[in-house]
């Protein structure tokens, strides 16, 4: 029996109950997932097709107060940092109609991805909308962020890495 | 052959079968248990004593045999007391789970509703450094002191749209993955008779909440009240709104439409794979050990005939 554990105790199987938790803040530093979608205007879009530009990618739903909240002052970073930051809206599981009747009627311009089976929901593990990820120009998630932003936290997020060059 | 003998090879064979199983049944809570390594700890007494009484008699080949099953069970012995319990990692489809301890990261194929019918997605499992593993429901994969498999857990794909034909957005403001339209049922509910899974999902478009116990088609014909359709799962279905008040109850068979609380509600019924991770001695314990007792078993056997005195030749007439 010593012998048993003596050689157990050699042993070092992962303990698999050790699973971390979730959540968009978790993801800083991996690949970032993409989907391709139609856009509200009915083109195909995807994140993987702006590579090479920082994105501001924004989760939200027409029936989420803070989504609307943020939803002008998404606009207002959009036409900021035109040329340097590309705002895609992913509207969660929702009509195509109903995302492009809403942003039409508060004046959204940015592009805006209809993902009506909620895969970038799923894969930036949102915990509540809305839900803002930045990703830098090699396709790599640089912040989750859970939660509306102001303008000077958008300004903020993008910040590192639109120095980087 | 002496009962000595023969109750040490017996032994020895108990514990090769004992810790074998391990990798070949794996994930059986009977291997963390006492009475496995009770077993297994008698067989390994019993094998260590023949080694004893086998050298002390000269018999090395013997002993070299005896040493080979005393490995592998003590590596079985081992991984059944000291590893850890099995368990399952659950992820959405989707997704990526990390598993420290496995130094990887568990990616969970993107799952429609005709996928969750199939039943069919695999799990990959990528490591820096290392090529990624795929883990597919046609069996199990050994990585170190671990084997990896699929457990085909019940899962719903929900659509759900409007009195005016608007997609809904679906949540589960009780999970951990909030934006999903895949249940995964990781409760269970015991409803008369029945221990069904059981989840829960909302529309907040239209501010309802949705409870959803999930019926095997065995389920649904073990009903009191007879039911049409018994050829496919179906989930009960009871909405409610904001406030908590009851608006409805109804039974949704997979793939079919169904109206309740003001909501049109499809649920694709199948299966969606959890990551089985289980603790195995390690490979090279038991294919060290194999090799050992077959080289004392050949050692033993080439000896035994030499020593085997020669027939004397009869003189010729």
């Amino acid at each position: 029996m010593s012998l048993a554990l003596l050689a157990g105790g050699c042993y070092s199987a992962p303990d698999p109950a050790a699973v971390a938790a979730g959540g968009p803040a978790t993801l800083a530093g991996a690949p970032a997932q993409s989907f391709d979608l139609q856009r509200t205007d009915g083109e195909v879009d995807s994140l993987a097709r702006h590579r090479g530009s920082v994105v501001l990618l924004n989760l939200w739903a027409t029936w989420c107060p803070p989504c609307r909240e943020e939803l002008p002052v998404l606009e207002q970073f959009a036409r900021a940092y035109a040329g340097r930051v590309v705002v895609l809206g992913v509207d969660q599981g929702e009509s195509a109609s109903v995302a492009r009747d809403f942003a039409r009627a508060r004046g959204v311009t940015y592009p805006m991805l209809v993902d009506l089976n909620e895969q970038y929901g799923r894969a930036y593990q949102g915990l509540g909308l809305p839900t803002t990820v930045i990703v830098d120009r090699d396709g790599h998630v640089v912040r989750g962020i859970d939660g509306a932003l102001t303008l000077a936290q958008m300004r903020a997020a993008v910040a590192p890495v639109l120095a980087k060059r | 052959m002496s009962g000595r003998v023969a109750a040490g090879a017996a032994a020895a064979c108990a514990a090769f079968a004992l810790a074998l199983a391990q990798d070949v049944l794996p994930g059986a809570a009977f291997y963390h248990g006492w009475q496995y390594a009770l077993l297994l700890a008698a067989a390994l007494a019993v094998v260590a004593a023949s080694i004893v009484s086998d050298l002390r008699a000269g018999n090395r080949w013997a002993a070299l045999a005896f040493a080979g099953a005393l490995l592998a069970g003590v590596a079985g012995l081992g991984s059944g007391l000291l590893g850890p319990d099995t368990a399952a990692v659950i992820g959405t489809p989707g997704t990526v789970a990390p598993i420290p301890a496995l130094g990887a990261a568990a990616f969970f194929g993107a799952a429609d509703a005709p996928a969750i019918a199939r039943g069919d997605a695999s799990i990959v499992l990528r490591r820096p450094g290392k090529p990624a593993l795929e883990v597919t429901r046609s069996g199990h994969v050994l990585d170190g002191e671990s084997i990896l498999g699929l457990d085909a857990r019940p899962a719903a794909f929900i659509d759900a749209w409007d009195d005016h034909g608007a997609h809904l957005t679906i949540t589960q403001p009780s999970n951990a993955s909030f934006l999903s339209p895949v249940l995964l049922f990781r409760q269970r509910q015991k409803i008369g008779q029945f221990d069904v899974p059981f989840d829960i999902f909302g529309t907040p478009g239209r501010a309802r909440i949705f409870h959803a116990l999930f019926f095997t088609p065995r389920d649904l014909a073990n009903f009191r009240h007879a039911v049409a359709d018994t050829s496919r799962p179906a989930l009960i279905l009871t909405a409610s709104d904001d406030s908590g008040k009851p608006l409805g109850i109804a039974l949704a068979p997979s793939g079919q439409l169904v109206e309740l609380g003001g909501v049109r509600v499809r649920a694709t019924l199948g299966t969606f794979p959890a990551l089985t991770i289980a603790s195995v001695p390690p490979l090279w314990t038991l294919a060290g050990g194999l090799a050992l007792a077959v080289l004392g078993l050949a050692g033993h056997a080439l000896s035994a005939r030499r020593r085997t005195p020669r027939a004397i030749q009869p003189a010729g007439i």
